[in-house]
């Protein structure tokens, strides 16, 4: 024991001779997200901040979902990007301009703007041998459940909705509201949902899934959307989702404190189309995220510099 | 001591066996043979009667079902009248607004050293941290385990995970160091006060069961996010077998050795100090290394709080559904493990024999080659070169010492006793300052990187789309749905609730004692009360379902590995990799290959419960004495009989122990399956994390509890019983 306590004080001593001092005007502490798109946008974020402004960005990679919210919230996380209201189940508790106290500050809209629906692989929909032609609409559905049809839904066709509850998709009352004899199933995790689908795709099977646009399952596989009733409050959940106009959010502490970065964050906007090749770049070309960053920051200096505070 | 892991708690046990079953072999070496016979009459006697009330049992449920399915479901008044979430959040709440300030500046301790340690392995040349681990492995390890360490160090670097490898590493230092020490000073304390440890042992045994996912949520709130909340959430997670094992270790320290140490006029501190606890030395750091397993298990699971390291890695994998990656990310968590493993085990001197055996000319290859002269060809310039660093060790460490020794005789001593500890220290100095001067030495070259990804991701796709293969998956998955899962699922949850208690109670009465049956039934009625019966059901159907499966295809091949040396060694590697690759990894193949439903997740569970089930078949086989060959031979039977009538009833003690950990095991992948699809209470813990509802994570997680310590008190009984029959 002794031998480790001493040889880990030499080793100490020298690390500390390494370290050198941390010349940065501060630490921040941001949201990543787990999908690449998210992260992607985020990224640019940080590096900006980084370059620009001499900041420490530590980056924190986790979930979305309530247990992050309440990091914001308390301020654990300063600031986050490419937040999609419709799965928010905290967005009308915090967050002002949904109806909630404040506590989380919307930054303006990332720019991103998702489209969430139900897909089928083109192979079903379109060729002259295929198994359902006329699925391009839920009123179809019915007509073509027994295609779906699996060992655990029994009669029933089997949807996969979305993966987890707390999504609040209420892919189950959907089914029930439009009299549509599918039983939707949960697959727990994102990772099982896309595997599910992938694997199913592979084999050339049938398989109707949740699915939302931008996302790089769309470069693998090429999905066709099912049209959903058009999205109203009132009728939810019989009907399809709303358009979600993605936006960045801070803690209110750390925007009143960080002004400048608050509102670079307020500016700084990418489109879908301007976020598709940096997510194949990654995703499908399997390169960094930094260095793609990088690199999109040198090649576009116009568009950022005018997002810095003035 | 007994496991009761989690499933991403990388349980690397594959070399060594659990204290368990030592006792168990060691008995059965003793056991003479005269009473043999009359053991395994009574042994069929004590199973008949088994075989017959589980006939009989089966037979009244059947006719029970029959008559009263789907008739008393669990009434809802009571469900109602009974909000434990509720409490449990407000009582959250409550705590919030009281405790935090004080659980953030306990934060803040551990904090300070993780966020510097990280810093520095970040900055720190590549090649200081390469030799900093594979120096004391070849001191204490020997030639091998410096190798070993060298690769898997290596391996970080060649797949492009060497910071994440770092965060991962910084954050395992950290929080085990923390939860090491206080695991041993509570194991002390438990170990010199009776009523401690009666009060301690069921915490720990709920903080071990308590699936991982309910001690995430509050950790958000109490310590916030990143590496320092997945610090806390390890400490406390990873401490039970540090505790355990620490009080076991002391309370085991031979009773001659404590009254000879009295004898001498040893005061109570005295015996604790110089006695009792370099005594119980192996068993505490069995229970350091045990603590590392655990913690590992979690800093994979930690990234749903923002752990950062290689969890994240193998977490963007999976989203991304790059096995390969995800694969990557695992065998350098396996490496983690491996090195931890077996370098706290070296240095804790507990493998002194072994390794570094008097006069063992051979320090690469197995100890049994030195009769071949290839093997002695390659062997002896390898025992040159280690003669000639150990010697110039010596040298280097004797001139400084020497001249020390007058002024500081302590340390001298220290150093002296150590050979290899300067001229150690001298070599990571040394390259600190000559890597600064180079950048391949510096931070790891790119031009070493290879990827194992495209041949792992082609290999998984291949068979996703192969015919044959998705054929033979998909019969196993009707299989199982069909026959066992679906009809064992509507059985249990189509059975009167009170019925099955009854029952339940009953059996455990039987098999352990009144006092736990009236607590179990207990338990089951508050699960009943919180709304969880179906459920729970679920997971009992589904938990025993994948046991029968473990023991249906794990007897056998523990059998046959138990007879063939071959199959023996080629299954070893597979079952240590089942158990050490975190189960993130292999959870999307399993999909890919059955599918997203409630049957791949019992498949899943199989893949990690069986290997014990496996190992102890071998292992209780193996270990029974010669003359019983011999004894059974001269009777008569041929081989077959002899493994049927003699060896499997002799080896049951230990079989039923692969039981017993099956079932620990299958329970704890409960926390895991979830995401892929699992249902029961897991999928409750899980759905409760997603949503930050401890209330409802937490009464899940104590089914869980409760159906883990359930069974595995049931099959300790059984186990005790067949024991008892055998006359062992």
């Amino acid at each position: 024991m002794k031998l480790i306590s001493t040889t880990a004080a030499g080793a100490l001593a020298l690390a500390f001779a390494a370290a050198g001092p941390a010349n940065a005007a501060g630490v921040l502490n941001s949201a990543v997200n787990d999908w690449t798109g998210g992260a992607v946008m985020c990224e640019i974020v940080h590096q900006i901040v980084e370059n620009e402004m001499d900041f420490k960005v530590k980056r924190i990679v986790m979930p979305s979902g309530p247990g992050r919210d309440e990091a914001i919230k308390s301020g654990d996380l300063d600031y986050g990007c490419e937040l999609w209201p419709s799965y928010s189940v905290s967005n009308t508790q915090y967050v002002k301009e949904f109806g909630g106290d404040g506590s989380i500050i919307k930054l303006g809209d990332s720019g991103v703007v998702g489209v969430s629906s139900y897909y089928v692989p083109r192979y079903l929909v379109e060729g002259d041998d295929a198994p359902a032609p006329d699925l391009k609409t839920w009123e179809n559905m019915n007509q073509y459940a027994d295609l779906f049809k699996t060992l655990e839904t029994g009669d029933k066709g089997r949807l996969l909705g979305c993966p987890a509850a707390s999504w609040q998709c209420e892919d189950s009352a959907r089914m029930e509201a439009l009299g549509l004899n599918y039983e939707a199933v949960e697959l727990g995790s994102e990772a099982a949902h896309w595997a599910e689908m992938q694997a199913a795709y592979k084999r050339k099977e049938a398989f109707i899934a949740y699915a939302w646009e931008p996302h790089w399952i769309h470069a693998a596989l090429d999905l066709v959307k099912v049209q959903l009733p058009e999205h109203s409050e009132d009728k939810w959940p019989a009907t399809g989702w709303a358009t979600d106009v993605t936006y960045n959010y801070g803690n209110p502490e750390f925007v009143e404190k960080n002004p400048e970065i608050a509102e670079l964050i307020t500016n700084f906007e990418l489109t879908n189309e301007m976020q598709a090749p940096l997510i194949l770049a990654i995703d499908v070309d399997g390169r960094e995220m930094d260095e793609v960053v990088s690199e999109w920051l040198d090649n576009n200096e116009d568009m950022w510099k005018a997002w810095l505070p003035k | 001591m007994r496991r009761l892991p989690n499933p991403d708690a990388a349980p690397y046990h594959g070399s060594r066996l659990t204290p368990a079953t030592r006792t168990i072999t060691a008995t059965t070496d003793n056991t003479s043979l005269r009473p043999l016979r009359k053991g395994l009459v009574s042994f069929r006697g004590y199973n008949l009667t088994i075989a017959f009330f589980s006939v009989v049992g089966v037979l009244v449920s059947l006719g029970m079902y029959s008559i009263a399915a789907n008739k008393f479901p669990f009434p809802q008044s009571v469900i109602d009248a009974f909000p434990f979430a509720d409490w449990i959040n407000e009582g959250r709440v409550w705590l919030e607004a009281n405790l935090k300030t004080y659980t953030r500046a306990i934060a803040e301790v551990v904090k300070l050293p993780l966020e510097w340690l990280e810093e520095t392995l970040w900055t720190l040349p590549w090649t200081v941290v390469l030799l900093f681990l594979v120096i004391p492995a070849l001191a204490y390890g020997g030639l091998k385990l410096g190798l070993l360490t060298f690769a898997g160090v290596m391996f970080w670097g060649m797949v492009d995970m060497w910071y994440e490898a770092m965060s991962t590493l910084s954050l395992m230092a950290v929080s085990v160091a923390f939860s090491a020490i206080l695991g041993v000073m509570l194991g002390i304390v438990a170990s010199q006060s009776d009523r401690f440890e009666s009060f301690i042992k069921p915490i720990l045994d709920t903080m071990q069961t308590m699936p991982a996912f309910v001690y995430l949520i509050p950790a958000i709130f109490f310590f916030g996010v990143g590496a320092t909340p997945a610090a806390m959430a390890i400490i406390i997670y990873a401490l039970p077998p540090a505790v355990r094992l620490t009080n076991l270790g002391i309370r085991q320290v031979p009773e001659t050795m404590v009254e000879a140490a009295q004898s001498f006029g040893s005061s109570r501190l005295q015996m604790l100090l110089k006695v009792k606890l370099p005594q119980a030395l192996p068993s505490i750091m069995l229970g350091v290394n045990q603590c590392i397993m655990m913690g590992l298990g979690l800093a994979v699971l930690a990234v749903f709080i923002g752990g950062g390291g290689l969890g994240e890695q193998i977490w963007k994998a999976l989203t991304r559904l790059k096995v390969g990656w995800a694969f990557e990310g695992g065998i350098s968590i396996v490496f983690m493990a491996i090195i931890f493993d077996r370098l706290s085990y070296a240095i804790s001197g507990v493998a002194k024999d072994q390794t570094r055996q008097v006069g063992a000319k051979f320090r690469l290859l197995p100890q049994k080659w030195n009769q071949n002269t290839v093997a002695q060809t390659i062997e002896r310039p390898v025992g040159y070169l280690c003669d000639l660093f150990n010697t110039a060790g010596e040298k280097l460490t004797s001139i400084i010492t020497n001249p020390l020794r007058f002024v500081v005789p302590g340390i001298a001593s220290v150093f002296s006793n150590r050979p290899l500890l300067i001229p150690g220290l001298l070599v990571l100095i040394v390259t600190y300052f000559v890597a600064t001067q180079f950048k391949w030495m510096s931070s790891f070259p790119r031009e070493l990187e290879f990827s194992i990804r495209e041949p792992i991701d082609f290999a998984i796709n291949w068979l996703t789309v192969n015919p044959t293969f998705i054929g033979i998956t998909k019969g196993i998955r009707s299989i199982v749905f069909l026959y066992l899962l679906d009809p064992l699922d509507s059985f249990l949850s189509g059975l009167p609730w009170w019925y099955v208690m009854g029952l339940l109670g009953l059996i455990v009465w039987k098999s352990t004692t009144l006092k736990f049956a009236i607590v179990t039934t207990a338990f089951l009625v508050f699960l009943a009360a919180s709304g969880l019966w179906e459920i729970s059901m679920f997971t009992l159907a589904g938990t025993t379902v994948s046991v029968v499966i473990c023991m249906l295809f794990g007897v056998p091949l523990g059998i046959i590995a138990a007879y063939s040396k071959p199959v023996d060694a080629v299954l070893r590697p597979i079952l240590d990799a089942m158990q050490t690759l975190p189960a993130f990894v292999y959870l999307i193949p399993a999909l890919f290959f059955f599918g997203g439903n409630k049957t791949t997740a019992v498949i899943a569970t199989v893949i990690y419960a069986i290997p014990p089930v496996i190992r102890l078949t071998t292992l209780g086989l193996r270990q029974l004495p010669n003359e019983v060959n011999e004894v059974a031979g001269s009777f008569g039977s041929g081989p077959l009989q002899t493994l049927f009538k003699v060896k499997l009833p002799m080896a049951s003690p230990s079989i039923m122990l692969g039981l017993n950990q099956a079932v620990v095991f299958a329970l704890a992948m409960q926390a895991i399956t979830p995401l892929v699809a699992g249902l029961g209470l897991g999928k409750e813990v899980y759905d409760a994390m997603n949503s930050a509802d401890l209330g409802k994570g937490l009464t899940a997680g104590i089914g869980i509890v409760l159906l883990t310590i359930l069974l595995d008190r049931l099959t300790q009984g059984w186990t005790r019983k067949q024991r008892k029959a055998l006359g062992l």
